[in-house]
């Protein structure tokens, strides 16, 4: 009896995490109108009418797109800029290094929301409402990413940038083809994470993103639920919006449950 | 018996005068740790040659400024710049038009007559005071269920850690049907069971831990993998000790585990708390701060006060209130924590 316990208590502690998907895809496959709950759970009557209506009743493409240019293009210039910051961190010496160090992650002790206004008056001031850029530049000033760098860095060894300088490469090259390519373990943690926290995120984009068109999937999503869409359009939505974090997650599983183990990495 | 095992972890503390496995549960969030106290040892790095003065090290500082260059002109427009601008914003009565007169305390004065205010806080740290033991409690059994079990841990561990990559949006989006008095799926339930209806957002006593449930069901995965790695550098002698001396199962979790998983489990309290009190986007979708401000969160408040009434100055105000806590949680977590270290 104890020997099965255990397993039990697994299982059910399981059930209770599925469920909310197991609702969302049934809902959003089942017939629109009518009753949602039992009609949701007659599989033979699955169909995509849901998501071809959402897809014609509000911008879901673009949305997505946003979704996508927003993760993507932050993955890329967060990777390219803490990666840099952190090899001068790490392995050179320059004047103010400790103190500018510090004053990076002192920066975690302020919660986003609590420079929201100013930070919204500045980019509005910079035009920048209602564009990508003014979407995507704000967010790139990332601690958590250059300390992850910096202290990845420090465990590689010094002799490796000597020898490539004795041979005469310049720093950039040194950074572009020894650096980058020992750090890709970190690369892709961090790469990972930084594509889930703006692919989820909400806030920012809710207010810098004004127009339907500048939605991205998030913002989008709570739209559709404020202008009261029916619940298998928004289902169908809801769907959507997490088959790219299923994917991510589907592929790196074990990966990421580690590193969080390891780095502790949370948005 | 439990006590003989306390008393032994005790002595052997004495004599190596060290807590024995504390240490190693502590090594594994020391990452972590630093990242939120930003307490860590500042050590020497670099190929260094020559001595200050010399023109390989002006080279040297001269390439690192430049490799933190791009870096550090976004640190100072987007992060430096826009918390000193939110305590000056705090002081003046900047609004959507962009004309501004220098106010001095009037917005905190204002803010400190506002029920809004006060009922905003009070409703955050009640979410806070709920949210934060039902999220970690979540986590602490189903991390030590994973940890005593080898049944494919890997795919149940994969599995409770998968909404934690979802957004809470999503989360809130699909928990707000499940909720719903008519359709939901939990009414439905209850209603075989001949209970219920439950109106569990539409009522000021439920809607709170509602909310709660919803942000728990998305965010347990992650404290549960940071405990269950404590759980892991547990040093398997310790409980195996215990074990033999003949205790029951709950006697070792209690008496041998709990100790040494403290720093761990403090370290997740308090991320956790500091997260909770920030908590705006589960109420925008779910509730939109109702019923009647029963769940009208500080941020949310302080979304209204700028993006509805485009009061910039008052809101700025009100996020200083919110640095003002979020900090305080970080001091009391760098208090404890640097005493567990010592």
């Amino acid at each position: 009896m104890a020997r099965l316990r255990l397993p039990v208590l697994l299982i059910l502690v399981a059930f209770v995490t599925v469920t909310p998907f197991l609702v969302m895809v049934l809902v959003a496959f089942a017939p629109p109108g009518g009753q949602a709950l039992p009609g949701a759970f007659d599989i033979t009557r699955a169909t995509w009418q849901n998501f071809t209506d959402v897809l014609n009743g509000a911008d879901i493409g673009r949305w997505a797109l946003n979704s996508l240019v927003y993760s993507l293009v932050s993955v890329v210039l967060i990777l390219l800029f803490s990666s840099m910051a952190g090899y001068a961190f790490a392995k050179k010496r320059f004047p103010g290094r400790e103190i500018l160090f510090w004053a990076f992650l002192a920066t975690l002790m302020v919660p986003f929301q609590a420079t929201l206004i100013p930070y919204y008056i500045l980019v509005s001031k910079m035009g920048g409402v209602d564009t990508y850029w003014g979407l995507i530049v704000p967010t790139l000033a990332n601690s958590q990413a250059v300390f992850l760098m910096r202290q990845f860095m420090y465990q590689l060894p010094d002799e490796l940038f000597e020898a490539a300088k004795i041979d005469g490469a310049s720093e950039w090259r040194i950074y572009t083809t020894i650096v980058i390519p020992l750090i890709r373990p970190i690369l892709a943690t961090l790469g990972v994470f930084v594509f889930l926290w703006h692919w989820n995120d909400f806030l920012w984009p809710l207010v810098i993103g004004q127009s339907e068109q500048m939605r991205t999937l998030t913002v989008g999503l709570a739209t559709l639920e404020g202008e009261n869409t029916a619940i298998n359009q928004i289902m169908a939505g809801a769907t959507i919006t997490v088959v790219p974090c299923l994917l991510v997650f589907g592929l790196l599983q074990r990966y990421l449950t580690d590193s969080i183990a390891t780095t502790g990495l949370k948005s | 018996m439990s006590e003989e095992i306390t008393r032994d972890t005790a002595s052997r503390e004495a004599a190596t005068g060290e807590p024995v496995a504390r240490e190693v549960a502590t090594a594994r969030v020391v990452t972590v740790r630093e990242q939120v106290t930003g307490k860590q040892a500042v050590r020497e790095a670099g190929p260094h040659q020559g001595r200050p003065g010399t023109p390989a090290r002006r080279r040297e500082a001269l390439v690192g400024l430049a490799f933190v260059a791009p870096m550090l002109v976004l640190f100072i427009v987007f992060r430096f710049g826009p918390t000193i601008g939110a305590a000056f914003l705090s002081l003046t009565d900047y609004r959507l038009s962009g004309e501004w007169r220098f106010i001095g305390a009037e917005n905190y004065t204002r803010l400190f007559a506002d029920d809004v205010f006060w009922e905003s806080l009070g409703v955050t740290a009640v979410y806070t005071a709920v949210y934060v033991p039902m999220t970690v409690l979540l986590a602490l059994g189903t991390a030590v269920l994973l940890h005593r079990t080898l049944w494919l841990r890997g795919f149940f561990r994969g599995l409770f850690f998968l909404p934690y990559v979802t957004s809470i949006v999503l989360a809130a989006v699909i928990w707000k049907w499940i909720y719903q008095v008519d359709d939901g799926l939990l009414n439905a339930t209850l209603g075989a069971l001949s209970l219920g209806p439950v109106d569990f957002l539409g009522d000021e006593s439920l809607v709170l831990p509602s909310i709660a449930a919803t942000s728990a069901w998305k965010g347990f995965g992650y404290t549960m993998l940071i405990l269950l790695a404590g759980l892991q550098s547990i040093p398997r002698e310790i409980t195996e000790a215990a074990t033999i001396d003949g205790t029951t199962a709950w006697q070792r979790f209690r008496w041998v585990t709990l100790p040494l998983l403290r720093p761990v489990l403090f370290f997740v309290l308090v991320i956790e708390a500091i997260q909770a009190f920030q908590v705006f986007d589960a109420m925008y979708v779910m509730t939109a701060g109702g019923p009647i401000r029963a769940s009208y969160s500080l941020v949310y408040f302080l979304y209204d006060s700028g993006f509805k009434y485009f009061d910039f100055g008052y809101a700025s105000a009100v996020g200083l209130m919110l640095f003002l806590v979020v900090l305080i949680f970080s001091l009391i977590q760098r208090r404890l924590i640097g005493r567990e270290a010592d």
